[in-house]
C-alpha cells in the first residue's frame, strides 16, 4: 500500500513512544488491580489535557489510582479534600498580610499543581466547586489583582460518591460539562478481589517511582494533537451528538421522552479529543469509529440530561448512549 | 258668500285628504259552512284590508290558553289560534290578509259569533257577525258501536315504503359502511389465520442485491479514477448490508472488530471471516488513515467480497422458499386488485427503552441533598 508520509511517520512516532504508555501502565498495575478502563480513562484525560470526574462507591481505588498516576509522572501533585466548610480561597489561594514586609502577599492554593485530586467534589458548596471548575476551564487563577497561569500539564481528577447523597451538593450540569470524561467505576471481579486482598494484607502498598516527567507528557500531548481524524469520523461524531439532541431524526423516537437535553458542542470537541487519545493508546496515528465508540460513554454520560420519567423508570444515560451507538450508522 | 264657499271647500279637502291618507282597516268575517255536525271543524275566514307596513292583529287571539284555544259564545265555540294567514298586496299601498281560523263546537245549537275586533296601528275595526248552526249527532240506544275503519293500503306499495326516510335518502352511505365492516371482518380473519392482511412483497435475495451492486461498483471504475475512498466506502457498504440481510448481523451499525467478532460466533461463516476482515481492515486504512491502496489491494478487496458473497450464497431450499413467498405475494396482489381495503401491517422495531406511563417515583434534581 502507498501511505501518505505523515500518517506513516506518525504511526512510527507513536510506536516509538509506546514506552511512555507501557511504563505508566506497569506502574499503575503495581498498585491498581484490574480497573483497566479506569487506567485508560486517566491516560486519555492526561493525553488530551482534559479533566476527569470519577464516580464510584467508596473503596474502588479512585483516589489511589489518581494518586498513583500523579506519582508516576514527575510532577507536582496536590490533594484537596472537599468538605462543606471549604472556601474558594482554600482552593485557589488568597492574599495574606505580611507583617515583616508590611504588604499583602499572595498565598497560592493547592490548585497550583500539575495534578490536582479534588476528592469528593460534591461535598463542597457550589461556590467552591465553581472556583475550581473556573480554574479548570481558564487554566489560570486570579488572586487579588494578579492573574496566575496554572502549571502545565494541568489535570484535575475529581471524585464523587454516588451514594450518601445527604448533605452533598451535586455538580450542576454546566459544571460537569467541563470534565472531559466522567468515568463510572464498577466492582472488581472475584479473581481481582483476591489479588487485592493479598496485596493489601501485606502491610504497605508497593512504592512507585516517577517514570516520566511533565515535559514528556507535554510532548505526548502535542503528538496526540497530530493524530488524523478523517471527515467521515467527524461526521460520525456529529451524528452521535446530534442523535442526543434530535433522536427522532435518527429513528430513535423512543428516546424523545427520555432525553431532556442533548449534548453540547463541547461534547463533540471532547469526543474528537478523547477518540484521538484512544487511538494513541492503541498505537494508531488515525482515528477509527471504534475509537469514538470506546470513549463515547465516558464523554457523553454527564452531558445528556434525562427527564423525570426516565429517572423514575430507572433509565440512565449509559443505556441511552448504548442505544444511540447501536442505531447511528458507522462510517 | 265667496268666503263661506272657500271655507266649506277647505273643510271638504281636509276631510278627503285625511280619509285617503289614513283609511281605517276593514274586516270581513265569513264561515265556510253555516251548519256543521257537533264536534266537526268549520273554518272562520277573516279578511282584513289595511295599510301596508302597519302592524295589526286580533287581540282576541292573544288571549289563547296553553293549548292554543280561544272560546267565544260563553265557552261553547272554540277557535284555534293555529290559523293560516295569507297576505296579498293590493294597489294603493294596501294589503289584504286572509285568516283561516278553525272553529269547533261540541254543543248543538245556534251560535252567533261576536264581531271580531282588529287593531291596526292607532286604528281598529270590527268584523261583521256570523252565525253557525251546530247539529247534534243522532244517537240511538240500540245502535252498534263501530270500530275505526282499517287504514287503507296505498296502491303499488314497495318494500322501501316500510323503511325510514333517512335510510332511503342515505342508502349509499349505508352501503359504504357495510363494505367497510365486511372488509374489516375479512382483514381480521385473514390476520388471525395467516398473520398478515396484505403480505409484503419479499425483498430480493441479499445475494442478488450484493452481486448486482458489486457488478455496478466494478463498472463505475472508481479506483481507476483515483476515488479510492469512495470505492472502499461503497464496497464496505455493500458487504455490511449483505451481512445484515443475509445473516442478521447488524453490520451497518458495527465497527470492524465487532463485525469480525460476530462472524466468529457464526459457525456457518466462521471460516470465511478472513475475507471480510481483510476488506474491512483495508477499508479502514483507506477511509480513515488517508492510505492510498495499490491497484492490487483494490482488486483483492473486490475479489474477496465477491468470493464471500458467492461462498455464502443461499441454498436451493432457501431459493425455493423465496420463490414460494414471491408467488404468494403475486396472488395477494391479484386479490388486492378487487379488494383494496387494508393497510399494510407495520413491522416496527421494539425499543428496549420503554417508559411506563405511571412513573414509580419522582426524584428532585439539584440543590443540597
Amino acid at each position: 500500500m502507498n501511505e501518505t508520509v505523515n500518517i506513516r511517520e506518525l504511526n512510527d512516532l507513536i510506536a516509538s513512544k509506546s514506552n511512555f504508555l507501557s511504563v505508566i501502565r506497569n506502574g499503575m498495575n503495581q498498585r491498581i488491580v484490574g480497573q483497566k478502563h479506569l487506567v485508560d480513562s486517566l491516560l486519555i484525560a492526561l493525553l488530551c489535557n482534559g479533566h476527569v470526574l470519577l464516580e464510584g462507591v467508596p473503596g474502588l481505588a479512585k483516589t489511589l489510582a489518581i494518586k498513583t498516576l500523579a506519582q508516576l509522572v514527575d510532577a507536582k501533585y496536590n490533594r484537596i479534600q472537599f468538605t462543606p466548610d471549604l472556601l474558594p480561597a482554600d482552593v485557589i489561594g488568597t492574599m495574606i498580610y505580611s507583617v515583616k514586609k508590611e504588604a499583602f502577599e499572595v498565598k497560592k492554593g493547592p490548585i497550583f499543581a500539575n495534578f490536582v485530586l479534588a476528592d469528593e467534589i460534591n461535598r463542597a458548596p457550589a461556590k467552591v466547586q465553581s472556583a475550581l471548575l473556573e480554574a479548570m476551564q481558564e487554566r489560570q487563577v486570579t488572586i487579588g489583582d494578579e492573574t496566575f497561569p496554572l502549571d502545565r500539564p494541568f489535570l484535575v481528577m475529581a471524585t464523587q460518591n454516588p451514594i450518601e447523597q445527604e448533605g452533598t451538593y451535586p455538580l450542576p450540569e454546566a459544571q460537569t460539562d467541563r470534565f472531559l470524561l466522567k468515568v463510572v467505576i464498577g466492582y472488581p471481579t472475584p479473581e481481582e478481589e483476591k489479588v487485592i486482598i493479598r496485596q493489601n494484607i501485606r502491610g504497605s502498598l508497593p512504592a512507585v517511582m516517577p517514570v516520566v516527567d511533565s515535559r514528556e507528557v507535554l510532548e505526548i500531548q502535542k503528538l496526540v494533537q497530530q493524530i488524523y481524524i478523517d471527515e467521515k469520523i467527524e461526521n460520525y461524531i456529529v451524528d452521535l451528538v446530534f442523535a442526543t439532541r434530535q433522536p427522532a431524526k435518527y429513528k430513535l423516537d423512543d428516546l424523545q421522552d427520555i432525553i431532556a437535553y442533548g449534548a453540547s458542542p463541547r461534547a463533540s470537541i471532547s469526543l474528537a479529543l478523547a477518540a484521538r487519545a484512544y487511538a494513541f493508546l492503541r498505537g494508531r496515528g488515525y482515528v477509527i469509529p471504534e475509537d469514538v465508540r470506546a470513549v463515547c460513554h465516558d464523554v457523553l454520560r454527564h452531558r445528556i440530561g434525562l427527564t423525570y420519567e426516565a429517572e423514575a423508570n430507572n433509565i440512565n444515560s449509559d443505556e441511552v448512549i448504548t442505544r444511540i451507538i447501536d442505531v447511528v450508522p458507522v462510517p | 258668500m265667496i268666503k263661506a264657499y272657500r271655507e266649506i271647500l277647505v273643510v271638504l279637502l281636509i276631510i278627503f285628504a285625511t280619509g285617503t291618507a289614513l283609511s281605517a282597516p276593514t274586516v270581513k268575517a265569513s264561515l265556510d259552512s253555516t251548519q256543521i255536525l257537533m264536534g266537526r271543524l268549520a273554518t272562520l275566514r277573516l279578511e282584513v284590508t289595511q295599510e301596508k307596513g302597519v302592524p295589526g292583529g286580533f287581540p282576541l287571539f292573544s288571549g289563547a290558553d296553553k293549548k292554543g284555544y280561544v272560546t267565544v259564545c260563553g265557552d261553547s265555540v272554540e277557535l284555534r289560534t293555529s290559523y293560516r294567514r295569507d297576505t296579498v298586496e293590493e294597489a294603493g299601498g294596501k294589503i289584504r290578509i286572509k285568516y283561516e281560523v278553525p272553529v269547533q263546537v261540541f254543543d248543538s245549537g245556534f251560535y252567533k259569533l261576536p264581531e271580531f275586533l282588529y287593531v291596526c296601528g292607532r286604528d281598529s275595526a270590527r268584523s261583521n257577525s256570523v252565525s253557525l248552526k251546530v247539529i247534534p249527532v243522532a244517537v240511538t240506544a240500540d245502535a252498534q258501536i263501530s270500530d275505526y275503519a282499517p287504514t287503507a293500503e296505498p296502491e303499488g306499495k314497495s318494500i322501501f315504503d316500510n323503511l325510514p326516510d333517512w335510510m332511503v335518502e342515505y342508502w349509499w352511505l349505508l352501503v359504504i359502511i357495510l363494505a367497510l365492516i365486511l372488509g374489516i371482518i375479512w382483514g381480521w380473519r385473514r390476520y388471525r389465520t395467516k398473520g398478515f392482511i396484505i403480505p409484503k412483497k419479499p425483498e430480493p435475495l441479499p445475494y442478488d442485491v450484493a452481486i448486482k451492486n458489486l457488478t455496478k461498483l466494478k463498472s463505475e471504475n472508481l479506483w481507476e479514477q483515483g476515488m479510492d475512498k469512495e470505492y472502499f466506502t461503497r464496497l464496505t457498504d455493500i458487504l455490511r448490508i449483505y451481512l445484515e440481510k443475509r445473516f442478521g448481523i447488524n453490520a451497518v451499525e458495527m465497527t470492524t472488530p465487532q463485525i469480525v467478532e460476530r462472524l466468529n460466533e457464526n459457525p456457518a461463516i466462521k471460516d470465511k471471516r478472513d475475507y471480510v476482515r481483510r476488506i474491512l481492515d483495508t477499508a479502514d486504512y483507506v477511509k480513515f488513515a488517508k492510505v492510498r491502496p495499490l491497484p492490487e489491494d483494490n482488486i483483492a478487496a473486490y475479489e474477496s467480497a465477491l468470493k464471500f458473497v458467492e461462498e455464502t450464497k443461499p441454498t436451493a431450499e432457501e431459493i425455493e422458499a423465496y420463490k414460494a413467498s414471491l408467488e404468494a405475494a403475486e396472488e395477494v396482489k391479484q386479490i388486492k386488485g378487487t379488494q383494496n381495503l387494508s393497510k399494510e401491517k407495520k413491522a416496527g422495531k421494539t425499543s428496549p427503552l420503554k417508559i411506563s406511563r405511571k412513573p414509580k417515583q419522582m426524584k428532585k434534581k439539584g440543590g443540597r441533598r
